[in-house]
């Protein structure tokens, strides 16, 4: 009766088995693909969506979900560049970037928890609100002018041959893999995720959990805003749009249920790098930005329709037999 | 005998999951115009047949005839379209649409694609009236009962001209005198020739209302016989391949002092002024059918609800319980009635399941230690014979009773000096009922207090010290030294006061 156990592992399996197939094509296909320069340059493009979807699959585990993060990592982008400008030490700026991100993630905690909001309307409301804040602030233009020489520090900066991101991300990767596998907070979101009235009966505290979680996604965001703004030298109030699309596609492929209760930490990354894979081989290959986006899209679809099959609850991939 | 005789028959099905054989060569034949009644612990094959037949899962082997014919059938749908109707547990009407229009839910009466309301209405009260039901066609469906949800279902059922309808356990949701209406409807259904698969854990019903009885046991047949020719015992022998020696082990024990104590407790018009004493190592059976407010009481004493007025004192102390942390830090416990929607994360596995409620205690700095987490799980698989291959299984593969094990042993993790059980052994097989009694025996032995909440007469009557009856939301203690089912009920019923 293991039938459920192992065809998560074998769903787990396909996903690897797709991101092995998808790397060794590009390799065939793009002479560049396969080069140190490349590959670290691909590990830090999916830095931002890795670091964002390790808060994001404990969220979707726990059954809520995040829309407003691609507009949080522009609004903290400009809130770390406004403040870099002003004058403060870079360190205070990079805070208060990564403050907003949480404040904004508390408010939607608050929102679905307290004033019981669905979450998909909450955080679609703040996604609004969070962009609108970042166009005010930035007055609509990129902030740029009087950025100081340290501010490209954080996000192109290196330590030792690694680049700063992507160290950044492999340090939340470890530590989110750990408070998944490992902590109360960890096991009380798959049950809340699972069955909330069983966790509520069971003496679970559900709305902090909720509450935290929300906060850390936002906080992530946060932290990848701070990230990008610093990558591009500016705080850009239109960066991250279709952001929360990408750390979506990569939690689904990753293996994470829409539903709650299901999800890694692992298969997350593994589905950040086929998204990373995809883009970037693309790009190499020359496919226009257009025909991205509709390759995306079916990415997606593709994604949870092959999760459902091969966890058995979608269409059937073997063939009926009498 | 004529091979007319006969609406439907299994040849040979065999199904096989990975690594288990779920059914092994089912054959047997049900007749026109009987009542054929399906038994079989949990886990024996029943459900997984009736799958087959609704074409829900495919079979491996065999093949099904109905009416004659050799049937491929794909989908619920498909089976009604066909004359068979499949009323499963879970209620398959759709809540926000009206009786009639479920009643006539893919089989809408159109003219010129237009829906001929009037006659639709007309046609399903006629229906209604011939199962001997009194509600309007025209309400929504929503605020039904269970019992008046199946009875649509039935009704359904005799719109598409079905000769042979399924009911998957239709009892386990059903108060007693909502079974009684269920029986005459049976009754009137076999009159008008219609055959009826019944499937129950409730071994009174069967000799009721079958005319033919088909065991299953562990995915094998074990045979087909006419009700009139085998005993009670018999059955019980034919389910669980061994004698019942007793169905209650309930064992003597000393009840020690008050532990738990009940002064007021009114919930709006549900639960009116609850007054009542729990002691130490006592079992306390609470009588109430479906809407007597007995879940509303059970939850209102865990804190899952919030209450108007009242207090509560636990071994002599007034607790304050504003919501179930509250309960659990005091020591109580709630097995409830909704095992697997409130009970169970059936997407986890059973050592999450276990240490569900008690893991702050076995945490430290938000850790989550290892080894006490299997440590404690796999004391209580032991201790309470929860039969898996390892403490990862997944919930959802476990039979009913050894869910409810699990529950159990989720409170018995916390500690809990009281255990309240709203309905412990609803769904659960014969041969588990019993096991599940001697596991509530024991801990009283051990001083926990331990209420039950059930509708089953026989079962209060069984395993408890005292009894108490609800009715419309008012708690009163069953004095009578003599303990009579028809009395209980009828008090519950409110028909003595």
């Amino acid at each position: 009766m293991n039938t459920k156990i192992s065809k998560i592992g074998f769903q787990r399996f396909v996903i690897a088995g797709i991101f092995v197939f998808l790397f060794i094509l590009m390799s065939i296909l793009s002479p560049v693909f396969l080069t140190a320069t490349n590959i670290i340059n691909l590990l830090r493009q999916v830095s931002m969506v890795v670091i964002v979807a390790c808060g994001m699959t404990l969220l979707l585990t726990s059954g809520g979900i995040d829309l407003s993060v691609g507009s949080v990592l522009a609004l903290s982008g400009i809130i770390c560049a406004k403040l870099a400008v002003s004058g403060v030490p870079l360190f205070i700026s990079i805070l208060g970037g990564v403050s907003a991100g949480l404040f904004i993630g508390f408010l939607n905690g608050v929102l679905v928890v307290y004033f019981k909001v669905m979450f998909l309307i909450a955080t679609l409301g703040t996604m609004f609100i969070a962009r609108g804040l970042a166009y005010v602030i930035s007055g609509g233009k990129a902030v740029v002018a009087g950025l100081p020489e340290s501010y490209k520090i954080p996000g192109r900066g290196y330590f030792g041959f690694i680049p700063i991101p992507v160290l950044i991300m492999i340090v939340i990767c470890v530590v989110f893999y750990i408070i998944q596998s490992r902590t109360i907070i960890g096991r009380y979101a798959y049950a809340i995720g699972g069955r909330i009235e069983t966790a509520i009966l069971s003496g679970v505290n559900v709305d902090n959990i909720q509450l935290l979680l929300y906060s850390t996604c936002g906080m992530l965001a946060g932290i990848s805003g701070v990230i990008l703004s610093s990558r591009l030298a500016s705080g850009q109030p239109n960066s991250g749009i279709g952001f929360e699309f990408s750390v979506i596609v990569a939690v689904v492929l990753g293996g994470t249920s829409l539903s709650g209760g299901e999800g890694t930490i692992l298969g997350t990354i593994i589905g950040a790098l086929i998204v990373g894979v995809l883009n970037n081989g693309l790009n190499l290959l020359g496919v226009h930005t257009f025909y991205q986006y509709i390759l995306s899209g079916g990415a997606l679809i593709l994604a949870v329709i092959l999760d459902m099959s091969l966890k058995g609850r979608g269409i059937k991939l073997r063939r009926r037999h009498y | 005998m004529s091979k007319n005789d006969n609406i439907l028959e299994f040849k040979n099905i065999s199904k096989y999951f990975p690594g288990v054989q779920a059914l092994e060569n089912i054959s047997f034949v049900v007749k026109k115009g009987e009542v054929h009644c399906l038994v079989g612990e949990n886990g024996a094959g029943k459900s997984t047949l009736i799958k087959i037949l609704a074409g829900a899962i495919e079979r491996n082997e065999g093949n099904i005839i109905f009416d004659g014919e050799k049937v491929e059938i794909r989908s619920v749908h498909e089976a009604l379209e066909l004359g068979i109707a499949i009323i499963f547990q879970e209620s398959n009407v759709v809540d926000q649409l009206s009786v009639y229009e479920n009643i006539f839910l893919g089989k809408e009466k159109t003219r010129l694609g237009f829906i001929n309301k009037r006659k639709e209405i007309k046609v399903a009260e006629e229906h209604l009236k011939q199962l001997g039901l009194d509600f309007s066609t025209q309400i929504t469906t929503g605020g039904l009962s269970s019992a008046e949800k199946q009875m649509i279902e039935i009704s359904r059922a005799l719109i598409y001209k079905s000769k042979l309808i399924v009911m998957d356990e239709p009892s386990a949701i059903l108060a007693e005198r909502d079974v009684q209406k269920l029986f005459n409807i049976i009754k009137e259904l076999r009159n008008q020739g219609i055959s009826v698969i019944y499937i129950s854990h409730r071994l009174e019903e069967i000799f009721e209302i079958g005319d033919t009885v088909t065991v299953l046991r562990n995915g094998k047949m074990i045979g087909t016989s006419r009700i009139k020719s085998v005993t009670k015992d018999e059955l019980i022998k034919m389910i669980v391949g061994r004698t019942l020696l007793n169905k209650y082990p309930i064992e003597k024990r000393e009840v020690g002092s008050i532990r738990l104590e009940m002064k007021g407790l009114s919930v709006g018009s549900v639960l009116k002024d609850i007054n009542f004493v729990a002691k130490k190592g006592e079992i306390t059976g609470i009588f109430g059918l479906v809407g007597s407010g007995r879940t509303e009481l059970a939850r209102a004493i865990f804190g899952a609800d919030p209450i108007d007025s009242g207090e509560i004192f636990i071994d002599g102390e007034k607790v304050s319980i504003l919501k179930p942390s509250d309960s659990i830090k005091v020591g109580i416990g709630l097995i409830p009635e909704e095992r697997r929607e409130q009970g169970l994360v059936t997407k986890l596995n059973i050592r999450e399941n276990i240490t569900l409620a008690s893991l702050r205690k076995i945490t430290s700095f938000g850790f989550v230690s290892r080894e006490s987490d299997i440590s404690v799980a796999k004391k209580y698989v032991k201790e309470l014979n929860i039969k898996t291959p390892s403490l990862e299984q997944i919930i959802a593969n476990l039979s009913g009773g050894n869910q409810q094990k699990v529950v159990i042993s989720k409170w018995l993790s916390t500690n809990s000096k009281i255990l309240i059980m709203d309905e412990p052994t609803k769904g659960i097989d014969v041969g588990t009922k019993s096991e599940i009694y001697k596991i509530i025996s024991d801990l009283a032995g051990r001083g926990t207090t331990i209420i039950v909440f059930s509708s089953e007469i026989e079962e209060v009557i069984g395993i408890s010290d005292r009894i108490f009856v609800m009715c419309d939301g008012c708690l009163k203690e069953y004095l009578d030294k003599y303990k009579k089912p028809e009395k209980i009920l009828s008090y519950a019923m409110g028909v003595i006061n």
